[in-house]
Parts: structure tokens; sequence; C-alpha cells
């Protein structure tokens, strides 16, 4: 698995008080998204979804689903429709964690 | 909770003939069936009687009527799945309001998009209120914020939370409109098909007579189907409220999340009618296949209705094989034809055929408008083989006609018009648009088909829609996605579809000026990465060298056409596969 870690720590932090490891969230995203990977491009916070990967739209709400499932959350429809980044998600799923 | 029962314990089966949706609500109100939301678990949600839908809608009515709305105008309504759809559609009913149902936000990423097309939907119909799910709520208001005549937006909070008044309810009659259907014309340029009571209610005695599904005692319906396309709200809404059957529904979100779920109820609550478009079809064998519980029962489904795409033999035979052993029944399949401008459907096979195909030669086909019987229908190379889509509704008609008008002889394929009492007045506030595909009282579909012995074989469509997993999407709103992204210039774009046999895949041709290899790779890339940001689309992409252009008519327009040709040619890098 190809992550960046680097400016990750202060989202670690942020973790640490939320509950769910931002870590273990980061992780859990990029198990879905590394086989849709392009070329050597690293995945990171910043990678849009939708644009920088070939994943298709039919395996993104895939990830969305597995991703409520695995951390028991439900992403309303409006949140998901602002969702383009890496770090976007997670940060979605960190929040809906911290209020269960 | 208890299920709602599939009989009625005395009120008689009155299979369609009402005058009004008010009339069959108010008809259907006297039994026990009606309305079960599950959600993907298969776990029941809630569960609304007919009785208790209508008793709800008065009630939305009154606060409607009281809050001011005059007859006629027009409410937006966000169409997903949820009692809320029913509450302001059938409230809107007995106030004398039309109700306009839109479609949700797909996908991550989707919300400019939905915006944009949102405040399309408001202009196009001039809304005066808007409410959906709660949250959407803030959708909404940014979205009407442009359009000062909204006086009401909100999730349903801000429906119920008006006052009820003593008012008299003033229910839609015979001779009104019933809703504005939008499923026509691209995004960008919406077009709302008029639904009126009358015609609904001829298209209704259609589709539950004989000649439709005939629909029997005994019948329940399931159902995926989003209620903003008609498929879904005419066909798995209207049609089991026409003949007081109870009805159970998933998401389409949840169906396509959970495909298995759709047959696991049909099985578990011995539903016997439910449709789907070919892709859905498909989707449950390649995602459902795996996960089949032992006790699947599938020998209730008596009709398994296709629609809303080209019908596809390969998948649909794939289907029965996988189910056959769980019960499924082939001859159950019913495929038809229709489009929301004739509200729902204008052609169903005849019962128990299964699915009946005709295999022609491609040659002839694409240079002689002639669907001449291939010599060897094993040869996929020179062979192209189309589904049979039944015979048109009494009471109807349907034509192939050539270029100059002249009507065609069965095996020449021409374009497709149709006409009789189903058939829409016009799209709204649009004469011309209306003018353009109502001549003389016939409408022209913009597809493509030939006769058989007088059954309808539909090849394609005249126009340059796409269909994708049962979704119509407009060449014009991809380009307009890559263009709007600055990917690549105005104009140097053209998408269309190519047809795989089992599906159409898109393709969108794009001029490329850049160099090498690198450049022209991350090219594609955000082209694709546009298009599926904002559509929701897959696409593949075409890079066109910037010398050769991108193909126009003669009155200069893009040619989506002869870009196709170019694309299937292997002009354009890299080279299609071996359709």
């Amino acid at each position: 698995m190809i992550v960046e870690t680097d400016g990750m720590t202060d989202t670690l932090e942020r973790a640490r008080v939320s509950g769910q490891s931002r870590g273990e969230v980061i992780r859990e995203i990029c198990r879905h998204l590394v086989p849709f990977q392009t070329g050597e491009r690293p995945i990171t916070g910043d990678t849009v979804i939708a644009k920088d990967l070939t994943i298709d739209s039919l395996a993104i709400m895939d990830m969305v689903m597995e991703l409520e499932d695995h951390f028991d959350i439900s992403i309303p429809m409006n949140v998901v429709a602002e969702i383009h980044t890496v770090d976007q998600l997670a940060d979605t799923i960190q929040k809906l964690c911290a209020r269960r | 909770m208890k299920m709602l029962p599939t009989r009625h314990s005395t009120l008689p089966l009155h299979r369609a003939g009402f005058t009004s949706v008010p009339a069959m609500l108010d008809y259907a109100a006297k039994g026990e069936t009606g309305v079960t939301f599950y959600n993907a678990k298969g776990e029941q949600l809630s569960a609304l009687p007919w009785r208790e839908i209508r008793d709800r809608a008065h009630v939305v009515a009154r606060k409607l009527i009281g809050a001011g709305f005059a007859r006629g105008e027009r409410i937006l309504i966000t169409a997903d799945t949820w009692p809320g759809f029913f509450d302001s559609f059938f409230g809107a009913q007995y106030a004398g309001l039309l109700p306009v149902p839109v479609s949700i936000p797909v996908g991550i990423g989707g919300k400019d998009a939905y915006l944009d097309q949102l405040r399309r939907q408001f202009a196009a119909s001039g809304a005066v209120a808007a409410v959906g799910l709660d949250d959407l709520a803030g959708y909404l208001a940014d979205a009407a914020r442009e359009f000062p005549a909204i006086r009401l937006h909100g999730g349903m909070e801000a429906l119920h939370s008006l006052p009820e008044k003593p008012v008299d309810l003033r229910p839609l009659g015979a001779d009104e409109l019933c809703y504005i259907q939008f499923s026509s014309g691209s995004t960008r340029h919406p077009h709302g098909v008029q639904i009126t009571q009358r015609a609904l209610m001829a298209n209704l005695a259609g589709m539950v007579g004989p000649a439709g599904l005939d629909v029997v005692e005994g019948d329940r319906a399931i159902s995926w189907l989003p209620l903003y396309h008609d498929m879904g709200l005419i066909g798995f809404l209207m049609g089991p409220l026409a003949s007081q059957l109870s009805i159970d529904y998933l998401t389409p979100r949840d169906f396509a999340r959970r495909p298995m779920q759709w047959l696991n109820l049909i099985s578990r609550n011995r539903s016997t009618i439910s449709y789907s478009p070919s892709f859905g079809y498909d989707l449950a064998v390649r995602r459902g296949a795996a996960q089949v519980p032992p006790d699947l029962d599938l020998r209730c489904w008596r009709h398994a209705g296709i629609g809303g795409d080209m019908v596809r033999a390969d998948v649909l035979e794939r289907f029965a094989s996988t189910f056959e052993p769980y019960g499924f029944d082939r001859t159950a399949f019913i495929p038809s034809y229709g489009m929301a401008e004739v509200c729902l459907a204008i052609t169903f096979c005849p019962h128990d055929t299964a699915v009946r195909t005709d295999t022609v030669d491609r040659t002839a086909l694409a240079e002689t408008q002639r669907a001449v019987p291939a010599a060897d229908p094993g040869d996929h190379q020179r062979a192209r083989r189309f589904v049979i889509c039944g015979r048109v509704l009494p009471g109807h008609r349907l034509e192939v006609r050539g270029p100059d008008g002249a009507v065609l002889a069965d095996r020449e394929v021409g374009r497709i018009f149709v006409s009789g009492p189903s058939v829409m007045p016009g799209y709204f506030g649009e004469p011309e648009a209306s003018r353009e595909v109502l001549v003389d009282g016939w409408l022209d579909t913009g597809d493509l088909g030939y006769m058989l012995d007088g059954e309808i074989v539909v090849t394609g469509r005249a126009k340059d829609l796409i269909i994708v997993n049962g979704r119509n999407v407009w060449p014009q709103d991809i380009e307009w996605a890559v263009e709007a992204k600055r990917v690549v210039k105005n104009g140097d774009a053209a998408a269309f579809s190519i047809d795989t046999g089992e599906g159409e895949r898109v393709v969108v041709a794009v001029l490329a000026r850049v160099s090498g290899d690198e450049a022209r790779a991350s090219l594609a890339r955000e082209v694709a990465g546009a298009v599926r940001e904002a559509i929701a689309v897959d696409c593949d992409v075409a890079l066109v060298p910037p010398t050769m252009g991108l193909p126009t008519t003669s009155s200069g327009k893009l040619s989506r056409a002869r870009t196709k040709a170019n694309y299937l040619a292997g002009l354009y890098a890299p080279k299609p596969e071996a359709a």
C-alpha cells in the first residue's frame, strides 16, 4: 500500500481525541482505493477520489457502503455529495464515529 | 411489524377504469393493501396501507390549500422512496397542485451538478414550492435562492408545520393535469412531460389489462425503481394503486448495494410482478449470484418485465440460467417498450412466451436499413440479435416510417411513431419543443425499429441519447462536464455510446492538444474523471489529433454520429476492440 504519511501527524493527533483513529480510517479507505491507483501516483489526503483514480461509480458506491458497514455509520446523501478527497471522506467518517 | 396483506377481505378488484388519481386512491383506501418500505437488510421500515396514505394526503392537502397555494401551481418533490414522497405527491393531488418529482444526488462529489439540475428544473417547471428529504433541505434552499416565486421549501417538516385549516379539498379532476415528469431532454435543457389524468388512466388501463400485465386477484408487486422515473412512478406506484395491490419497495441505492434483496423479498413476500431494465437483471447475476440463499423460491414471480433500456437477450438468458434452479420461470419475462411521452408503456409482449429474438444481417441493417434474417445467426461478426418487444396497446397505434414519412413494410427500419389516448399533450411551457415531436396527433419517439408480424423490434435511437444503467444521459451534458472543468476547450469534446452487445459504453472523443505519452494519458484521465464526477458515468476516452478535428454537420454543428463512425473505424487512439 502506498500512502504518503507526510503532514498526517496532526490529523493523527486529531483522531486520538475523536475516538476513531485517523490512521485506521485512512487505512480502511486506502484498502478500497489502492486497486484503482493510477501509475506511480501515491494516494494522499488530497487525492480526488472520482478523478485521480480509475475507480468507477459503482465501485465508489460499494466503497462508501462498506465503509459505512465497517464503522457502523450512515453518511447522509448530501454529505456524500460534498466529498471529493480522501481527507474529506476520512473527516466525515471520524465526525460520524465521534457522534455515535 | 405485520406484513400488509396481498388480498383484500371484501373489496372487489377494480382494474383501472378510474377517472383520476384521487379517484383511484379513494377506492384503494377501502381495502387493506398498501405500501411497505424495506431497507438494504430486507427489514421492514414502515408500512402504509392505501387508506393511511389517503388520510395523510388529505391532511397535507388542507395544509397546502390553507397556505394559499393556488390550483395548478407546481410543487417540486425529491422523489426518494420514502413516505414523505407519498404524503407530498398525493397531498398535492387532493389540493389541486401539480407534483414535479425530481431525482436525488448520486455518488460522491455530485453537489454542484445536482444544484445546477435543481435550478434548471425550478426554471422549467415554474415551481412555487419544493419539499424533500431532510438531508436535502439545504440544497433546496440553496437552489431556491434565485427563485423568489418559491414560497415554501425544506424537508417534510416544512409541509407538516403548516397549519391544517378547515378547507374543502379540491382534488385534481379527469380533465386536468396529474404531474410533470422530468425524464426527457438533457439536464441543461430539461423538458417536463405533462402527464394528464386522462392519459395516465388510459395508459394504466392498458398496463394492468389483458394486453399488459393482466393483473389478477392475488398479485403482489415489488420494486426498487426510482420514483422520479416513469417506470418507477407509473409502473410501480400508479399501477399497483390502479389495481389495489400491495407493493413492496427497496430504494434504488439499496438495490444497487444488495441486489439479492430484490429477489429475497420476492421469495419471502411471494411477489408476482416486478420490472427492471436489463441492467438490473445483470446486476442481480453479477453481484448477487454468489450469495443466493439456498431456500430462495422464485416460483411465485409470474411477470418479470423488462423496459427502460434496450432489452438485452444475453443478459436475460444469463439471469434465467442462474435462477432457474431457484424456481425462476423464463417464460415470466415480458419485454416491453415505452417512454414518458406516452406516460409509460406502449407495447407489451404476449405472456408465457419468454424472450423472443430476431437475428438479422449487420451489413444490410447498416447499409440498406433493412432487417434481413441473418444467414448464420451464430456468426456474431455478421449477425445482430434484437429482442421482439410486442404489440401496441389496444386503442393505440404504432407505425414505423421512412425518411419521407411513408409507413414502412415489415423488416424495414425507420422511425417509430405512436398515437392514442396515452400520448402527452406536450412538454410543460415548451410549445416549440412539443411541436418538434408531436405532429398531427402522432408522437415521434425518436427511436428506430422495424415491424415483424404486428410486433415492434427496437433497434436503436435516432437521437443521440445515451442510456447507461437505465439512466438517460444526454451527450451534451457529458461534453459540457468536460468543458466546464476546463479540461478541454468548448467544442473540443464529443460524447456518444457504442453498443457492446451487453450494454452501452460511453466514449468521449476529445481533441488532444498535448503531446507526449504522459500528457496524453493524463488528459484522458482528466476527461474520464470530470465525467465521473459530474455525471457519475464511466467512459472511455478517445484522443483525436487536432489536425483532424471533430467532424461537423453541413450546418457546422458537431456530428456525434460521424465522430462515432470515425472512432469505430479506428481513426482515433486508442482503437476500439472489435465490437
